[in-house]
């Protein structure tokens, strides 16, 4: 039996109590929480997870998965990088020709020494890089070039290999609208307007 | 575009340019590759990068929350425990109503937590909310963090923005889509198809 | 563990005490140009300063003082006691025109020229059921002035109830208010139960258990509490043709009327009154307010985005997590100028002075009027409703509408504008009676 099919049968009460063995030590706060909330936990406990991976790396809830990387600055790197997501402003045309994207984070950290990028996006990890390498790859480098070690998208292997080397796995990962890609989402929107429309029409 | 937007369009490509001059070899092939493809459209549509109140980042209405937060002596070792007994579910995270999404990352052999969110809003507006309705999820969780004065601490919104980053860059897919707007365009969706599939 | 007493002998009455029916009144604002008059104005204010001791007992004139942050710096208060108080309230109404969205027309760029520069330092507010009352205690107001060189009056702004208590819109309005523990009544049928004390006056336990943060030192703040103050301009010739637009009849028009606020003009709630008004269910208090949203799920009765359904959602399910009793205000309306008229239509009917002064107090009122403003008014996610706004207050987009949840199919009304305009504002201080006592007594 794997690690997590013996979670999976593991009952609600068995999991409480793995909880509390593992809180003897928290702090008093916590302690208390757990006291308090026992009926909440022992329910949140019973309901079935579905945590699942985005392939190679990476959480996945549904259809939509995370990417959590941090990535070394070459000498000048963050300084050009800087300045060029200045200059964009927020704009990231090049993310919405790829459809995929839900939302990214750039987080420059440790003295400006590496890198946080953090998104989210629809499938799993080696094809989502497959189709940046594909269609905007261009963009790519210019924004992974301030990296140590990158090697370009005309490699999209080596490229996936050199950002899964830099990759932190998620702990937990939550997503509000599993099932809802950005296509998808998008195609949501205009048939909202269309109904909306409609109604004004007929109301 | 008017020849004002185009001065300003032109000065910025002369901004990377001069950025990218002494990048390494793929950066100038690729800013030149750019360059060629239309760059100059890119940074046209420039977009107002808001702030989320006080703290973090916004587009529309979907702002980032992203803290990175050392943890209690054996704090990673009951996060990670939790999280694996919780299996990815997240009641708590539907019942606020606001979340798009939310990851925990253990960083630096399980001594801090990177914690990311995408949610609706500004970023303290239902910290006071939270205190009230679910203490217990938010102390359950969050006192494995060093210092965690309590969800229903008057503290406790500048314990968060003490470990608070406000992202350099954000982009969100559809802005101006808010979680709830989310569900009710699924609702309609789903009503649209039905409805369809009887007149069809 | 029972609710802690509240030592209602501390607290000024306007925060617990209704106003008069009819009531008349004044809003004065001072200027302090010097701290040692400043402090003998307070010190000879202090006694005629009612206090909230049997609240519940009809009174006929009494007046409340409270102090912005610029009054107080103008006061010589310590830097130490400056500091102690939230940042909201140390930058002024003006300064938090983006957490209030007071935006566009609301802009504090174009409000009336005594607000928003740093001017109002004292605030006082006479209320009294007769004119004659009222006209006396002005004077006496007015009376601790004399001979006080350093204090002069900016503003005053008299109010008072309109035939058949309607306001400048032509609603009879003021019925809700939160319930309060520990203050010695029991809440009227449909406050719902009672929040804890410390939300509305400080230094008591707020809903969590915990008091709300206070300035210092304790004599200060103990027993005071925060007022907003909000001057609205009703535009009534645009809300008049409004109704016409969408309304062919005198009972249509007032069908919609009705939707918009969620309580007919008379006062009865479309909750107990859904197909006609009902005037003697709109006059009794122990009527008027008794209802709650459960069987009003679909908003079919009273629509989601009504006003009253907006500023205290009850047992409404929200989109997102949100505890109700944090997010209440009690609220002092005042209604100043010309009676509304149904049939004034002329775009001059906009500009003629008339609207309504709002008091808003609580122990946070500017957190909790700026998540009203951001969450509750200027938007519809918190209901589902999008980028709706509140159609009384809120301050509208072109193309702004209101959406009516109807059977087969909702009902769309355009043309909404914003009907109040926020003429001008500022944040106050309501300071316990000991307080003001002390500051009247301040050494510098």
């Amino acid at each position: 039996m794997t690690t997590n099919e013996a979670k999976t049968n593991m009952t609600a009460e068995q999991k409480l109590q793995k909880l509390r063995e593992l809180y003897a030590d928290a702090p008093e706060i916590g302690k208390a929480a757990l006291k308090n909330g026992l009926a909440m936990l022992t329910k949140e406990l019973a309901a079935p997870g579905h945590a699942q991976t985005a392939g190679r790396i990476g959480a996945r809830q549904g259809k939509v998965s995370e990417l959590t990387v941090f990535l070394p600055f070459v000498p000048g790197g963050a300084k050009r990088l800087r300045g060029f997501l200045e200059l964009l402003e927020g704009n990231f045309k090049a993310a919405d020709a790829v459809g995929t994207v839900h939302d990214m984070r750039f987080v420059f950290v440790d003295d400006d020494t590496k890198i946080l990028f953090a998104t989210a996006y629809d499938g799993d990890f080696d094809p989502y890089i497959e189709d940046f390498a594909a269609k905007i790859p261009n963009a790519m480098d210019l924004w992974l070039c301030n990296f140590e070690g990158y090697p370009g998208m005309r490699n999209p292997k080596a490229a996936a290999d050199w950002i899964a080397a830099h990759q932190i796995a998620a702990e937990a990962w939550y997503v509000n609208s599993p099932n809802l890609t950005a296509a998808e989402t998008r195609r949501l929107e205009k048939v909202g307007t269309a109904v909306d429309e409609f109604l004004d029409k007929i109301g | 575009m008017t020849t004002q937007e185009q001065i300003q369009v032109e000065e910025k490509l002369r901004k990377v340019q001069e950025l990218y001059a002494d990048a390494p070899e793929i950066g100038r092939v690729a800013l030149k590759k750019g360059v060629e493809e239309g760059l100059a459209r890119e940074l046209a549509a420039a977009m107002q990068r808001e702030s989320a109140g006080r703290i973090g980042a916004r587009q529309g209405k979907v702002s980032e929350l992203t803290a990175i937060i050392p943890l209690e002596p054996g704090g990673g070792k009951r996060i990670r425990g939790l999280l694996d007994l919780l299996g990815g579910n997240f009641k708590g995270a539907d019942i606020v109503g606001t979340l798009h999404d939310m990851r925990f990352v253990l960083l630096e052999n399980d001594t801090k937590l990177l914690f990311c969110t995408a949610y609706d809003g500004e970023w303290d507006t239902y910290i006071d909310d939270f205190a009230t309705k679910i203490p217990t999820s938010m102390d359950i969780l969050f006192c494995n963090c060093a210092g965690w004065p309590g969800i229903s601490s008057p503290k406790i919104k500048d314990w968060i923005v003490s470990h608070q980053l406000t992202a350099d860059a954000w982009y969100v897919a559809s802005p101006n889509l808010t979680v709830a707007e989310t569900k009710r365009l699924e609702k309609i969706g789903a009503a649209v198809d039905e409805f369809l599939d009887k007149i069809g | 563990m029972s609710p802690p007493k509240v030592e209602l002998h501390e607290i000024q009455a306007t925060v617990l005490r209704l106003r008069p029916a009819p009531y008349y009144g004044s809003h004065v604002l001072f200027r302090v140009d010097d701290a040692k008059a400043g402090h003998e104005f307070l010190r000879r204010l202090a006694p005629h300063v009612d206090s909230a001791a049997n609240w519940w007992k009809p009174a006929d004139a009494w007046i409340s003082v409270a102090i912005s942050y610029a009054g107080f710096k103008a006061l010589g208060l310590p830097a130490e006691s400056l500091q102690s108080f939230p940042e909201a309230f140390r930058v002024g109404m003006a300064a938090r025109a983006r957490e209030l969205r007071d935006e566009g027309v609301n802009d504090p760029k174009n409000w009336e020229p005594l607000f928003g520069n740093g001017e109002a330092h004292i605030g006082l507010n006479a209320f009294s059921d007769s004119m004659e009352k009222w006209q006396r205690i002005v004077e006496m107001a007015r009376e601790q002035l004399r001979d006080l060189h350093g204090v002069r009056v900016l503003a005053v702004q008299d109010f008072g109830m309109q035939p058949g208590d309607r306001n400048s819109l032509g609603y009879k309005d003021g019925i809700d208010q939160p319930a309060m523990e520990g203050v010695g009544v029991d809440p009227l049928p449909g406050q719902g139960n009672p929040i804890k004390a410390g939300e509305f006056i400080l230094g008591y336990p707020g809903e969590t258990g915990v008091p709300l943060p206070m300035p210092q030192p304790d004599i200060l703040g103990r027993n005071g509490t925060y007022v907003g103050f909000r001057k609205y301009q009703s535009r009534v010739g645009a809300f008049n043709r409004f109704l016409h637009a969408n309304g062919k009849t005198e009972d249509e028009r007032e069908f919609v009327a009705a939707k918009l606020v969620g309580r007919w003009r008379s006062g009865a709630p479309l909750t107990l009154a859904p197909d006609a008004d009902d005037p003697a269910l709109g006059a009794d208090p122990h009527r008027n307010n008794d209802f709650n949203y459960a069987g009003d799920t679909h908003g079919r009765r009273a629509p989601f985005g009504c006003h009253i359904r907006r500023m205290n959602p009850r047992d409404t399910q929200l989109t997102r997590l949100t505890d109700v009793n944090i997010h209440r205000l009690i609220r002092r309306g005042t209604t100043y100028g010309k009676p509304y008229d149904p049939n004034e239509l002329s775009e001059d009917a906009d500009n003629v002075e008339r609207g309504a002064i709002f008091l808003f107090i609580s122990a946070k009122a500017m957190a909790t009027m700026e998540f009203l403003q951001q969450e509750w008014i200027d938007e519809g996610n918190f209901i589902g409703l999008g980028e709706e706004r509140d159609p009384i207050i809120g301050r509208q987009e072109e193309g702004a509408y209101f959406t009516i949840p109807k059977e087969p199919v909702r009902r769309r009304v355009h043309g909404i504008e914003t009907f109040n305009v926020l003429r001008g504002g500022e944040y106050f201080f309501m300071p316990s009676l000991s307080a003001l006592r002390w500051l009247g007594e301040f050494q510098m």
